[in-house]
């Protein structure tokens, strides 16, 4: 990072560095052109002003000095390197050279448009001369300018002079050094200042990248605060516009998907309370969609259909159904909904389920949105076993009480005709009508009786009204009640109670019923000269009242049942005997509400003992 | 003129008492069973009865049963049988739509109700022959 944060540092002192150094090199190529036109121009024009010069004066006497020994001298200009005049033929004739200087010896054509020039010669500079002082000479080639031009006696063309100037090179002296460094150090100083203040500069472009890495790292939690400068100041602006932009978006995408997450959660809380109702439901619930394969099913089919909801998803009713009552009724018209009653074995195949009914109601499904789409079906399957058999016990409940009523009545009404004929009936007749029409209406008095009873407790109505009852005089009024009867009297039909016996708080028209209920099964389900005695014992803690016969008896598997409601035996002897199921499922609810308990013990053949049992509580029973 | 026979079968000994005394009273030969069995078993024993008067509801065999079992077992007999109901007619109707020899009486059945039936039946018998 630090390296990447201080590349313009080590761009910028790069960059001074060749400034420096470029600056440097122009500096010394100026200077070095400069003294190379200096030469040209010296030696052009030293050799024209030679040139008009006569021949004799320039070529001077032999042994003294002349001319060009004074042009040497008084030369200034360190570059010169020679002054020479040859003769027509090219033959030296005088010449003057600075140190260690071999004058080259490049001929020059005669014609006289040439007579006058300038050119570059070359000339193997003699290393190694021992008098050398001068820097310029150890260079092993050296070039020259030289200048020549026609030196005439009397207008005739007697040579030529020439003067050479050494080019000049690009050359660093010592002397040049404090120069250079005065040049170059304000740059070198500079450079450290320049990049301070740019990193100044850039300063808040670095913020602005930490702010950038922030927000895409999702900390930026406020406004970026810059000081916006100068130059950089509207693209601040547009940034700090950018980024309120973009958190603004952030926070508008940020409450989105909150909205959106919470709707996700609200629509999946919702999904499982319907998903939780319909696996609640009592029914099984199928969805056949528009291409007829199970789309939903609930659990409830398992136990109603035999299938797992898994098994027959995604599947066609004809793939797992084996009713094909039950797949008529799935695959009826889906625009219409139906109801129908099918019975048990043909739902799951199973002839355990024989005796099951199941009502089966489809509904066609349309779309919420668009009620004319049709999305496929509802079928709703739910076990009607108990409401069937109760419908059908019922029903037989109400012709057995058709029967039980009007068998009294038809005795009734035939014996009253009988006493309104008086040709027909003699005293004894009379006596005998009276007799059986008092045991008639005793019979359907009773019938009523608890036929109301039962129907006020179906009622949830039945309240029990407790009041002081004489246990013993109470008994022996039920016993005396039912011995007058004419099936009473054929048997051997006792009471056995102990001499002394409390008052007890019953509901006394309830607890009649109960016992004469039990009284008279004893006496019906018994043959001729049996035995009926209801018994009575008291405890310290308890009260029992027992009907016990020696009669016909109840098998093990009658007596899980005698209390059900509309219970009748398939025994012979129990069917012989008209009866409605009423009176022992009466009797255990009178008993009940009492805080009671009616047990039985019975073997067939050998008769039955009934006994209510009352808990002797001070609420219950008072000694 | 051969006395009447009529066979009466019902559950309820009173019914059946007072029934014979007044049907006897008019000159009809009776004879009395308290269940189906005991008629259908007095029927195969030779028992030749013109009419029949049965209760619905008893036990061992009840008058339906023991209607069916006529009709099944002496098909050339076609005796009236009159049928003592607790419920409707219209209830029975499912088996004894078949038959063409029932009637139906409605409890409480009057005893004059069943007289008058009994001859309308005889006199209806008479004129053909």
């Amino acid at each position: 990072m630090l390296i990447r944060h201080e590349k313009p540092g080590y761009i910028m002192v790069l960059a001074s560095l060749l400034v420096m150094l470029l600056t440097a090199y122009l500096l010394f190529d100026y200077q070095r052109s400069d003294r190379e036109q200096q030469a040209r121009e010296q030696g052009l024009a030293l050799a024209r002003l030679i040139s008009s010069m006569p021949w004799q004066q320039v070529v001077g006497q032999s042994g003294s000095k002349g001319l060009l020994d004074a042009l040497s001298e008084g030369q200034n200009n360190p570059d010169f390197s020679y002054a020479q005049v040859i003769d027509k033929s090219g033959r030296v004739v005088k010449e003057v050279a600075a140190r260690g200087i071999i004058v080259p010896d490049q001929p020059i054509s005669i014609e006289p448009s040439s007579w006058i020039g300038q050119r570059l010669v070359d000339r193997k500079g003699q290393p190694g001369s021992a008098d050398k002082g001068n820097g310029a000479t150890d260079s092993e080639a050296t070039s020259f300018i030289e200048s020549h031009a026609p030196l005439f006696q009397d207008d005739q063309l007697k040579g030529f002079i020439k003067i050479g100037y050494r080019q000049p090179e690009l050359q660093l002296s010592y002397a040049q050094l404090p120069f250079l460094a005065t040049l170059t150090l304000p740059i070198f100083l500079l450079t450290p200042l320049f990049y301070y203040f740019l990193r100044q500069e850039l300063k808040p472009l670095r913020k602005i990248g930490q702010s950038i890495d922030d927000i895409s790292n999702g900390f930026l939690q406020q406004p970026l605060e810059l000081q916006p400068n100068a130059e950089l100041g509207q693209f601040m602006e547009r940034f700090n516009q950018f980024i309120e932009t973009t958190q603004a978006h952030i926070r508008k995408l940020d409450t989105e998907q909150n909205d959106l997450y919470m709707s996700s959660k609200l629509l999946s809380y919702k999904n499982s309370k319907v998903e939780s109702i319909l696996q609640t439901l009592p029914e099984a619930v199928l969805v056949i969609d528009k291409s007829g394969v199970v789309s939903y099913a609930n659990q409830k089919v398992d136990s109603l259909l035999g299938k797992n909801s898994e098994e027959i998803m995604d599947k066609k009713p004809a793939e797992w159904c084996q009713s094909p009552e039950l797949l008529k009724v799935m695959s009826g018209n889906y625009n219409k909904g139906s109801i129908s009653t099918v019975s048990g074995s043909s739902l799951s195949g199973t002839a355990s389920n024989s005796t099951k009914k199941y009502e089966v109601l489809t509904y066609p499904l349309f779309s919420p949105k668009d009620d004319s789409q049709l999305l496929g079906r509802l079928v709703v399957i739910r076990d009607v076993t108990e409401q069937f058999y109760e419908r059908q016990r019922q029903g037989e409940f109400i012709a057995q009480i058709a029967h039980e009523l009007k068998t009294p009545l038809n005795v009734l009404a035939m014996y009253s005709e009988t006493l309104i004929d008086e040709e027909l009936t003699s005293a004894e007749m009379r006596i005998e009508a009276a007799n059986v029409i008092h045991d008639e209406v005793e019979r359907l008095s009773t019938l009523i009786q608890n036929l109301l009873t039962i129907s006020q407790y179906e009622l949830g109505g039945l309240l029990i009204e407790r009041q002081r009852v004489r246990m013993q005089e109470f008994l022996q009024d039920v016993f005396d009640t039912m011995a007058k009867s004419d099936r009473a009297r054929t048997l051997n039909f006792e009471i056995d109670l102990p001499h002394e016996m409390g008052v007890a708080q019953i509901d006394k028209a309830l607890m009649r019923i109960a016992i004469n209920n039990l009284l008279s099964n004893a006496i019906k389900y018994n043959r001729p000269g049996g035995q009926v005695k209801l018994e009575a014992r008291e405890t310290d803690h308890a009260l029992e009242i027992s009907v016990s016969d020696d009669g016909y008896g109840i098998s093990e598997q009658d007596q899980q049942h005698i209390f059900d409601k509309f219970f009748r035996s398939e025994d012979n002897h129990i069917r012989e005997q008209t009866g409605h199921g009423l009176g022992l499922s009466l009797t255990r609810h009178i008993v009940l509400i009492h805080q009671g308990e009616l047990t039985v013990s019975s073997e067939p053949g050998q008769g039955s003992l009934f006994k209510i049992t009352l808990d002797k509580r001070p609420d219950n029973l008072v000694g | 003129m051969m006395m009447k026979k009529i066979t009466l079968v019902d559950d309820e000994m009173h019914v059946l008492r007072i029934m014979r005394l007044s049907l006897e009273k008019q000159g009809y030969e009776v004879s009395t069973y308290s269940n189906g069995e005991e008629a259908l078993a007095a029927l195969k024993q030779g028992e030749h009865p013109d009419v029949l008067v049965t209760d619905i509801q008893m036990p061992r065999m009840t008058g339906e049963e023991l209607c069916k079992n006529i009709r099944l077992e002496f098909p050339d007999r076609s005796f009236r049988i009159f049928v003592l109901t607790s419920r409707t007619e219209i209830e029975h109707r499912d088996w004894s739509a078949s038959f063409d020899n029932l009637e139906f009486l409605e409890k409480p059945v009057s005893m004059r109700q069943l007289l008058i039936r009994l001859d309308s039946y005889f006199q209806s018998q008479k004129i053909p022959s």
